[in-house]
């Protein structure tokens, strides 16, 4: 056999084809991955040892900044918000995409036009969303002070603006946004449960609630196991509504994790900081995804 | 041709289009978003000129929003024979000139938000020193005494600060008229007026911070100065003493009472969610009867009132009330000019902002964009065809500041750190998690260790 007839033997042989081309065909997406998530991740390693400012050289500091962040009043706020958006947001959306998706999954006419509706608010950029709702919650010239104007006075309240409300009224936006993802979702899932399932229940002389509760339910699990997690680790990244609406006040009342270092790194000038920030969010994240892990190697469906 | 070789030619294929991409232009040389109209003449002739970069925020729309090229660029242009200065509009300007310069790249005249800014760069060495031009151009005459020590960083010449800025009293000439209100001098004659005004079911100040949450530090700024005055805010300033200075703490504490009396747009809640439209809106509509804020509100209410919506309603201005009644002036810089360290022609760029900075371009730019001008000596007739209102503003600022009756604006003098502190914590004061001395002594702590590290802006001496 020649050279050339070895290298095109070769070429054409299972060792390429199943161990090499796979990897050939990757590395672009792959060299960009190390370049824009590898190569930051471990560079935000680093610099959360150092007290680099963002601009000009890092000196060492050693793990002083995760000192300093355990004792800070204002990481121990975001953090606790965080906590709060994360129970509203394995909840609330929750509770109302089963529902309207179990609702939806047995209309056959206008079903599209339905899910179309309910989905749109997901498809609008953050920004659009946010000055949408900005103007409804305006207390001077929003949805509640034109209904005071009408004698209806409940909604007529700063909502953004006052301290109790900002954190759940920027959660209640973000989920408007949202929950029209998972109804989707939860639906699509509900089609691939199979339909002698519900008859079977019928027969057994089960009612709509039993159908949903021991039928529906189990048969989405892994759908539903998969959102709860994926919105565990989401809750401690969020960032773009509270930073357009609130900034994270009034006086921390709306700070979170995402918009705490987002401040530390660009407004105090302590990139070194925000880095030690940014690993501590990844560390619960990976928590959560720790947990499921375990949860499925004891059997969960996930 | 068979599958395998077909995988094989489609990888190769795939590495060799991401290797060519990887090979366009280097990542922090951003793309421009739009060029001038005027880029294609200045290109042919590029290579007889030298070029000049300049980034800067996209236009938002109308004919002043192009006002930097229409007034300053192509005259410059078609008056030089040896330079070509090109306008790239970047979205976020300032973070793809930081970023860019990171990367030791980014345009020849560096545009800042401010002093404190230009001491970063300077310590990651990305400016270039200016001292030579300043000599060669003869800035020493160009500017007011004051201005050009703001940009120095180390003994150097590092920056320009353009837009000069103070805060103003604006009320509604209508409403005062209405009531019989005199615009008040003093802060014992200001307490009473917001009493008269509130009983009369007005808002006494319009503002909120909506839009913009630093501009809490507007009002702490004026607090500190015009309750404890100039002088301490200078003691303070330069290390005599402490944040915690009694009179501060008075300070800080009248700004909370206010507050909490509903005195700032009905209330904190409100405070918290009305933006510029809302509170422009306000004042111009009779709503609300004052306002405190910077100089660059007069061409937003000059174009409010223009609509005609609004009947008689109409604004003028005084000086923010002080202890004694003195007509007090904060000093305030909008942004600054350098050159960046790897600038191909840093002379070509200082020769440009000679001419950026020159009274009649300053005048122009006043004139025909609502622009507050940099702080250079302009002649009274300079001024000719610009609202009186606004005219008056800067002569009475240029006097002022020549008679030593200003202040210190918290953006333009206190170090970074200082400052985010300053406008973020103040809302705990508001929400009553802790008291002014409290506040001021977490100034006193950041302040210290910034002025112990060098990092302080210049600060004019008295």
């Amino acid at each position: 056999m020649t050279r050339l007839q070895e290298i095109r033997h070769w070429f054409g042989g299972s060792t390429f084809r199943k161990k090499i081309l796979p990897w050939l065909l990757i590395l672009p997406i792959l060299l960009i991955h190390l370049l824009v998530v590898i190569g930051p991740s471990l560079g935000a390693f680093y610099y959360s040892l150092t007290d680099w400012s963002g601009i000009g050289a890092a000196d060492f500091i050693g793990l002083d900044n995760f000192r300093t962040l355990f004792g800070d009043v204002n990481f121990r706020k975001a953090f606790s918000n965080n906590l709060v958006w994360s129970a509203f947001f394995l909840t609330v959306p929750f509770v109302l995409a089963l529902l309207v998706a179990s609702l939806l999954a047995g209309v056959q006419r206008g079903a599209m036009f339905y899910r179309a509706t309910i989905f749109l608010p997901y498809v609008l950029p953050s920004v659009i969303t946010a000055s949408i709702w900005s103007n409804l919650l305006n207390p001077r010239l929003g949805i509640g002070a034109q209904l005071a104007k009408l004698g209806i006075p409940f909604l007529n309240h700063a909502f953004l603006g006052n301290p109790d409300t900002v954190l759940l009224s920027v959660a209640f936006i973000d989920n408007w946004h949202f929950w029209g993802f998972l109804m989707v979702l939860f639906l699509a899932a509900m089609q691939n449960i199979p339909p002698d399932l519900y008859d079977s229940a019928k027969i057994d002389g089960a009612n709509r609630f039993h159908e949903f509760w021991h039928v529906t339910l189990p048969g989405i699990r892994p759908t539903l196991l998969f959102m709860f997690m994926m919105i565990a680790i989401w809750s401690f990244l969020v960032f773009d509504y509270v930073w357009l609406l609130t900034q994270g006040g009034p006086a921390g009342a709306s700070e979170v994790l995402g918009t705490f270092l987002f401040r530390e790194a660009f407004n105090r000038f302590e990139a070194g900081y925000a880095s030690a920030i940014g690993l501590t969010m990844s560390f619960f994240a990976a928590l959560i995804i720790g947990l499921f892990g375990f949860l499925r190697r004891r059997g969960w469906e996930i | 041709m068979n599958r395998v070789r077909l995988l094989w030619a489609l990888s190769i294929v795939t590495i060799l289009a991401m290797v060519l991409v990887g090979c366009g232009p280097a990542a922090t040389e951003a793309p421009a978003v739009e060029e001038p109209a005027a880029e294609e003449p200045a290109a042919e002739v590029a290579e007889e000129k030298a070029t000049v970069t300049l980034w800067t925020d996209p236009p938002g729309g109308g004919e002043a929003a192009t006002c930097l090229a229409t007034t300053v660029v192509e005259p410059f242009n078609e008056q030089s024979d040896t330079i070509v200065v090109e306008v790239v509009y970047q979205p976020e300007a300032w973070d793809a000139i930081r970023t860019a310069l990171a990367g030791g790249a980014g345009p020849d005249i560096v545009d800042t938000p401010g002093p404190s800014f230009v001491y970063e760069l300077v310590q990651a060495d990305q400016l270039m020193a200016l001292d030579e031009f300043a000599d060669e151009f003869g800035w020493g005459e160009l500017f007011v005494p004051w201005a050009l020590s703001l940009g120095d960083v180390d003994g150097e010449l590092y920056s320009i600060a353009d837009e000069l800025e103070t805060l103003i009293l604006y009320y509604n000439t209508a409403v005062f008229e209405e009531h019989g209100w005199e615009p008040p001098t003093t802060l014992a004659e200001l307490d009473v007026l917001c009493e008269e005004i509130e009983a009369a079911g007005v808002i006494p100040f319009s503002h909120g911070n909506g839009d913009w949450r630093p501009a809490n530090e507007w009002f702490v700024g004026e607090y500190l100065n015009h309750v404890a005055g100039p002088d301490k805010v200078y003691q303070a300033l330069t290390g005599e003493i402490p944040w915690t200075d009694p009179d501060f703490v008075r300070a800080i504490e009248l700004l909370n009472e206010h507050q909490q009396k509903g005195w700032y747009m009905g209330g904190l809640e409100f405070y918290y969610t009305t933006g510029w439209d809302d509170y422009i809106i306000a004042l111009a509509s009779g709503e609300a009867a004052m306002k405190i804020e910077g100089t660059w509100v007069a061409g937003a209410l000059i174009e409010q009132i223009d609509t005609g919506e609004y009947g008689d309603n109409d604004w003028d201005w005084v000086p923010v009330p002080s202890m004694g009644g003195e007509g007090i002036f904060d000093l305030g810089m909008g942004h600054t000019w350098s050159v960046n360290k790897k600038a191909a022609n840093p002379r070509a760029a200082a020769e440009f902002l000679t001419y950026f900075f020159s009274p009649e371009v300053q005048a122009r730019r006043f004139r025909e964009c609502d622009l507050v001008p940099g702080p250079v000596r302009l002649e009274a007739d300079m001024l000719e065809g610009v609202d009186s209102r606004m005219a008056e503003m800067i002569v009475a600022l240029a006097e002022a500041s020549d008679a030593g009756n200003y202040g210190y604006t918290t953006w333009t003098f206190w170090p970074p750190k200082s400052d985010v502190y300053i406008y973020e914590e103040i809302e705990r004061v508001w929400a009553g998690e802790i008291g002014a001395r409290e506040y001021l002594e977490g100034l006193r702590e950041i302040f210290d260790q910034e002025f112990a590290a060098g990092e302080m802006p210049p600060i004019p001496t008295r």
